[in-house]
C-alpha cells in the first residue's frame, strides 16, 4: 500500500514538472497600484489607504495608492482603462458619480461597463441629507414645510452633476421645493459650507460628516438608499419618509482594465474579501463612518448595471436636466 | 453665456476679453501721446541669442522622448554652452557630465521620478 | 484666568511629548525634507506627504506622523523663498510676491540679507503663528466658518486689487496683466457648470494650466531668455556681493514689516483656499503704502521681502487651525495630513483637543521646535546659496533651465508640460521687453478661479441678487474697505497730478 503511494507521488511529481516549466511567475510579482481618481484626503482616498494599510496581511505584495484627480474622476479612471491589463493597475472607486451618473448626460471617453472588469465592491458611500444643528427645522418634514414658504432652498453638494447633485435635484422635485444645488470643490469644501451655514442643507457621504454629527453640529435627516445605511442606522430613508428618491449612492468598488485575466481577478477578489473580513479593518471603517459592504465580481457587475439603471430611472422620473 | 444674475461658463471670458480690449486701447493711447524717442526693440541683433536659446530648448523637448533623459540633457548642456556662450570645451565637458549626473541622481534616484529613457528602455 | 492656565498646562504637556528623541528626530526629518522640497521645482509638499503616508503607518504613533508631516509643510515654506530670491522662481503661489523685491536684491548683491531676513522673518512669524494657535484657535476657527462664497469673493477681489499695485509699473499695466491672468486661469474644466473652456480639444489642458508650469515658465525660463540678450560673461550679480547678513539698518527697516506681516498672514491664512497667497499680497501692499520710501518697492526693498515672507509663514501655521479645531482641511497638504490622521484612527474635529489633547498639544509644541530647527538649518545655508550666485551666469543659466524642465516634467510625466513651460517662457520674455510685470498676472491666475467660483456660488445662494455682497456683514465690510481703497487711490493720484502741474 505504501509502495503504491510512493510510486504515485514520484510519478505525480514528474507530471508536475512540465506544468511548472510552462507556468508563469505567480501573480503578483511586484506592488499593485491602486488608482484613486480623486484628490487625496477624500472619502475614496481614505478607503483605499485603509485597505492598503491592512493589505500586507493578505496580499503577497504591497498595495500602493496613487491619486490621479481630475475631470470629476474621469481622468484617473481613463488612465486605468488604457493601462496594461496585467493586474498591476487597479481603479478604486468604481461606481462613483462619474460611473453611474455622468454617462446619462455626457459622452464618455471610454465605456464604463465594457472597458472595465468588476473585481469587487468594498463599500457604499450613501448620500445623506444634513442640516445644521441650530437650524429652525429638525426633520425632513419640517424642512419641507419651511422650504415651501421660501423662494428657494439651497443645498451644498460636492460636484456639479455628481451623484449628490442629481439626487438632491430629485429630492427637490419629489418634495415640491425649489431646490437649488450649489456645487463646491469636493466633499470637504461642501461640508465646510453647510457647517458654516452658507446653505440651508447639504448632501454628503456619512464618512465626510460623521465627526460633525457626533459633535451635534450637523444632523442627518434622511438617506437616499433602498435600506438604511449601516454606518448611520438611525437615519430614515427618503422612501420611509414618503419620497421615492432611492439610489445606490456612490459605490466604491475595485475595477481592472478589460482583458485582465480571470485568475488575477479571482486572486484580487479573494484577497480583498479577506481584508473586508478582518475585524480590525471593519472597526477602523466603522470609526470613520464607512460601511464594509463586500460583493464578489459577478454580483458586483450585476449590481453596477442595476445601479446605473436606477439612476437613469430617477433622472427620467424627476426630469432632471443638466443646465 | 448665461444671464448676469446667473453667469454661465462663457460669461467671464467674454467679459474679460472686453475689459482687456478697453485697457489695451487705453495703454496704446497713453503711449501715443507721449513724445518718446523711438527705442529699437532689439538693439544690435539682440534677438539672436534668445532665439538660439528658445531653439535649443525646443530641441530638448523634442528629443527627450526619443533619446532619453541622460543623453538629451547632456547634449542640451553642451549645445547651450558652446553655441550660445562660446565657452571652452575644457569647461563644457566636465560641467555637462557633472550636472547631468547630479540631476539624474536627485530626480531619478532620490525622488524616484520616472524619467524618459528613450530608445534605451 | 483658569482657561489660560489650562492652555499653559496643555502646552507644557505638549512640550513633554515633543521633546522625546523620536519626535525630535522626525521633526528634523520633516523640516529637512520640506526645505528640500521647497527648493526643488515641481514637487510640492502635498505630493511629498502623500508619498510618505505609508511610512506613517510603520511609525505607528499619530503624533509622530503629524509632527513629521507638519515639518515638511512649513519647511517647504522656508525653502520656497530661497529659489524666489536667488533665481526668481516661485516655489508656490505664496512665494510669488517674494520674487519681486527678493530677486532685485539678489541682483544688487544683497542676496544674503534677503535670504537672512526671509528666514528670520519666517521664524518670528511662525512663532507668532504658533502662539496664535495656542491661544485663539477655537474662536478664530468659528469666525473662519462664517466665510462663505460672498466673503471669499470680496476678499479675493481685494487681493486682486492689491496685485495690480505690485512691482513698479503703472496701475494700468498692472490691470492689463491681472486681466490676462484671469483669462489664463479660466482655461480648463469649469467646476460649476462642467463646461470645458479654451482647451481647443487638447486633452492635457483639461485640468487647466498648472501653476508651477506657468510660474517656472514666465519667471524662471522667461528671465533667462531675457538675459540672453545681453552677453553676460560675468556673474548674475552686477555689484559686488556685500554683507552676508542683514545689517542693523535692515533690521530696523524690517521689524515692523515682520510683525505686520505675521498678523496679516495669521488672520487671513486661516481661511481655506487662497489664504496664504492673499495674505502675502496684502502684506506687500500694506508695506508699500506705509513705507517712507515706496519708490524703492520693486527695486529691492527689504520690507518687500520681510513682510510677505512673514505673512506666508504665519499663514502656514494658521492653516492648521481649521484642521485641528474643526476637522476641516484648508489646502492639499493639510488634506493629506487629515487623511493620515483618519487612517490612524484619529478624528480631527471639535473633539480632538479634549479627547486626544496629546495630539493637539504635541503638534503645536513641535511646531515651535520645528521653527527653531528651520532657522538653525537655513541661516548657515545662506552662505552656501550666495556662493551659487558666484557661478558665471553663462553656466548657471542652462542649469536653471534644466532644473525647470525636469521639475515640470515630474509633475505629470509628460513632455507636453515642458512645451507649455517653453511657451510661457517666451511670453514672459516678451512681456519683460515691453515692461509688463508677470507678477500680477500669475497672481490673478491663482486668484481668478477662486473669484469666479465664489461669485457664481454666491449668486446661486442669493437667487441672483448681487446685494448679498453688501448685506452680509463681513462681506459688506470688505467691500466697504475695497471701495474706500479705490477712492483713496484715485484721490491721491489726482492730487499728485495737480501737484506736478
Amino acid at each position: 500500500m505504501l509502495k503504491k503511494m510512493l510510486v504515485g507521488i514520484v510519478l505525480g511529481s514528474f507530471l508536475l514538472l512540465p506544468l511548472l516549466a510552462g507556468a508563469q511567475e505567480k501573480y503578483p510579482t511586484k506592488p499593485i497600484e491602486l488608482v484613486v481618481p480623486f484628490a487625496a484626503g477624500g472619502s475614496t482616498d481614505v478607503l483605499a489607504r485603509l485597505v492598503a494599510k491592512y493589505a500586507p496581511k493578505y496580499f503577497d505584495k504591497p498595495l500602493v495608492v496613487v491619486n490621479k484627480p481630475g475631470g470629476g474622476g474621469i481622468t484617473g479612471t481613463e488612465g486605468v482603462v488604457r493601462s496594461k491589463p496585467d493586474g498591476y493597475s487597479l481603479f478604486v472607486g468604481y461606481g462613483s458619480g462619474h460611473d453611474l451618473v455622468t454617462p446619462h448626460f455626457q459622452k464618455m471617453p471610454y465605456d464604463t461597463f465594457n472597458d472595465l472588469v468588476s473585481v469587487c465592491r468594498l463599500s457604499i458611500h450613501s448620500i445623506v441629507m444634513i442640516i445644521r444643528g441650530d437650524a429652525p427645522y429638525k426633520t425632513l418634514k419640517e424642512l419641507v414645510e419651511w422650504g415651501k414658504k421660501r423662494p428657494q432652498v439651497t443645498a451644498s453638494v460636492s460636484t456639479k452633476a455628481g451623484s449628490v447633485d442629481i439626487t438632491f435635484q430629485a429630492v427637490g422635485k419629489a418634495t415640491g421645493l425649489k431646490m437649488v444645488t450649489v456645487p463646491f470643490r469636493g466633499g470637504a469644501e461642501s461640508v465646510t459650507a453647510i457647517v458654516g451655514g452658507q446653505t440651508d442643507c447639504g448632501g454628503n457621504h456619512p464618512s465626510e460628516v460623521i465627526s460633525h454629527i457626533k459633535a451635534k453640529r450637523l444632523i442627518p435627516i434622511a438617506v437616499a438608499l433602498e435600506n438604511r445605511d449601516p454606518a448611520i442606522p438611525d437615519v430614515p430613508t427618503f422612501k420611509e419618509l414618503g419620497y421615492n428618491v432611492t439610489a445606490v449612492g456612490s459605490v466604491k468598488g475595485v475595477a481592472a482594465p478589460k482583458g485582465t485575466s480571470p485568475e488575477v481577478v479571482r486572486y484580487l477578489a479573494e484577497r480583498f474579501k479577506k481584508v473586508c473580513d478582518d475585524p480590525e479593518f471593519i472597526k477602523s471603517m466603522k470609526d470613520i463612518g464607512q460601511p464594509v459592504m463586500y460583493q464578489g465580481p459577478q454580483e458586483f457587475a450585476k449590481f453596477m448595471k442595476e445601479g446605473f439603471a436606477q439612476y437613469g430611472q430617477m433622472i427620467k422620473e424627476f426630469n432632471i436636466k443638466l443646465e | 453665456m448665461g444671464k448676469v444674475s446667473r453667469p454661465g461658463p462663457g460669461f467671464l471670458p467674454f467679459g474679460l476679453a472686453l475689459i482687456l480690449s478697453a485697457l489695451s486701447i487705453a495703454l496704446i493711447a497713453k503711449s501715443w501721446k507721449r513724445e518718446e524717442q523711438s527705442v529699437p526693440f532689439w538693439p544690435e541683433r539682440g534677438w539672436v541669442r534668445p532665439l538660439l536659446g528658445v531653439g535649443i530648448f525646443l530641441l530638448y523637448a523634442v528629443l527627450l522622448p526619443l533619446l532619453g533623459f541622460i543623453l538629451t540633457t547632456f547634449f542640451f548642456l553642451i549645445c547651450w554652452m558652446w553655441v550660445i556662450e562660446r565657452i571652452r570645451w575644457a569647461t563644457i565637458l566636465p560641467i555637462s557630465i557633472g550636472v547631468t549626473a547630479v540631476l539624474y541622481l536627485i530626480f531619478s534616484y532620490f525622488l524616484e521620478v520616472p524619467l524618459p529613457a528613450g530608445f534605451l528602455s | 484666568m483658569g482657561e489660560i492656565w489650562g492652555m499653559f498646562q496643555g502646552l507644557a504637556g505638549g512640550f513633554d511629548i515633543a521633546f522625546t528623541l523620536t519626535n525630535l528626530t522626525f521633526a528634523l526629518i520633516g523640516a529637512v525634507l520640506g526645505t528640500m522640497v521647497g527648493i526643488l521645482p515641481g514637487l510640492g509638499p502635498s505630493a511629498t506627504i502623500s508619498l510618505l503616508l505609508p511610512l506613517s503607518f510603520k511609525i505607528g504613533s499619530p503624533v509622530t506622523s503629524i509632527i513629521m508631516m507638519a515639518g515638511i509643510f512649513y519647511g517647504a515654506m522656508y525653502g520656497g523663498s530661497t529659489t524666489s530670491i536667488l533665481v526668481n522662481i516661485p516655489g508656490e503661489a505664496a512665494s510669488v510676491v517674494t520674487c519681486i523685491d527678493g530677486y532685485q536684491m539678489a541682483k544688487k548683491g544683497r542676496a544674503g540679507p534677503a535670504l537672512g531676513m526671509a528666514a528670520i522673518g519666517s521664524f518670528i512669524a511662525g512663532t507668532i503663528g504658533v502662539l496664535g494657535l495656542t491661544f485663539v484657535a477655537p474662536p478664530l476657527a468659528e469666525f473662519a466658518l462664517k466665510f462663505g462664497p460672498p466673503e471669499y469673493f470680496s476678499l479675493t477681489l481685494f487681493g486682486l486689487l492689491m496685485a495690480t499695485l505690485l512691482g513698479e509699473g503703472s496701475i494700468l499695466k498692472g490691470l492689463i496683466m491681472v486681466v490676462m491672468g484671469l483669462l489664463l486661469g479660466s482655461v480648463g474644466l469649469d467646476p460649476i457648470s462642467g463646461a470645458i473652456r479654451f482647451t481647443w480639444g487638447i486633452h492635457m489642458l483639461q485640468e487647466g494650466i498648472d501653476f508651477v508650469t506657468l510660474a517656472m515658465g514666465m519667471f524662471g525660463v522667461g528671465e533667462i531668455f531675457y538675459n540672453l540678450e545681453k552677453v553676460l560673461k560675468t556673474e548674475l550679480v552686477t555689484r559686488k556681493i556685500t554683507h552676508l547678513w542683514p545689517t542693523l539698518k535692515d533690521w530696523a527697516d524690517s521689524k515692523w514689516a515682520v510683525i505686520r506681516g505675521s498678523f496679516i498672514g495669521f488672520f487671513i491664512g486661516i481661511l481655506p483656499g487662497g489664504g496664504a497667497v492673499i495674505s502675502s499680497l496684502v502684506s506687500y501692499a500694506v508695506e508699500k503704502r506705509v513705507s517712507k520710501t515706496p519708490e524703492e518697492f520693486g527695486k529691492g526693498a527689504i520690507q518687500g521681502v520681510a513682510g510677505p515672507e512673514s505673512a506666508n509663514n504665519a499663514a502656514a501655521s494658521a492653516s492648521f487651525i481649521p484642521l485641528l479645531t474643526l476637522g476641516i482641511p484648508g489646502n492639499a497638504a493639510i488634506a493629506m495630513i487629515f487623511a493620515a490622521l483618519l487612517i490612524q484612527g484619529v478624528q480631527p474635529g471639535p473633539f480632538l483637543i479634549t479627547e486626544k489633547p496629546e495630539i493637539f498639544w504635541g503638534v503645536v509644541a513641535s511646531m515651535y521646535i520645528g521653527n527653531v530647527m528651520l532657522l538653525i538649518l537655513n541661516l548657515p545655508m545662506v552662505g552656501l546659496w550666495v556662493q551659487l550666485l558666484r557661478v558665471p551666469y553663462s553656466i548657471l543659466a542652462p542649469i536653471v533651465v534644466l532644473f525647470c524642465c525636469v521639475g515640470v516634467y515630474s509633475i505629470r510625466n509628460t513632455v507636453f508640460d515642458i512645451y507649455v513651460m517653453g511657451i510661457f517662457g517666451v511670453i514672459g520674455y516678451l512681456l519683460r521687453k515691453v515692461n509688463l510685470e508677470p507678477g500680477p498676472m500669475i497672481l490673478a491666475f491663482v486668484l481668478g478661479p477662486i473669484l469666479e467660483r465664489a461669485i457664481r456660488q454666491a449668486l446661486l445662494i442669493s437667487a441672483g441678487s448681487p446685494l448679498i455682497f453688501f448685506t452680509r456683514p463681513i462681506s459688506g465690510a470688505l467691500m466697504g474697505m475695497l471701495i474706500l481703497f479705490i477712492a483713496l487711490q484715485i484721490f491721491f493720484s489726482i492730487r499728485n497730478k495737480k501737484g506736478n502741474q
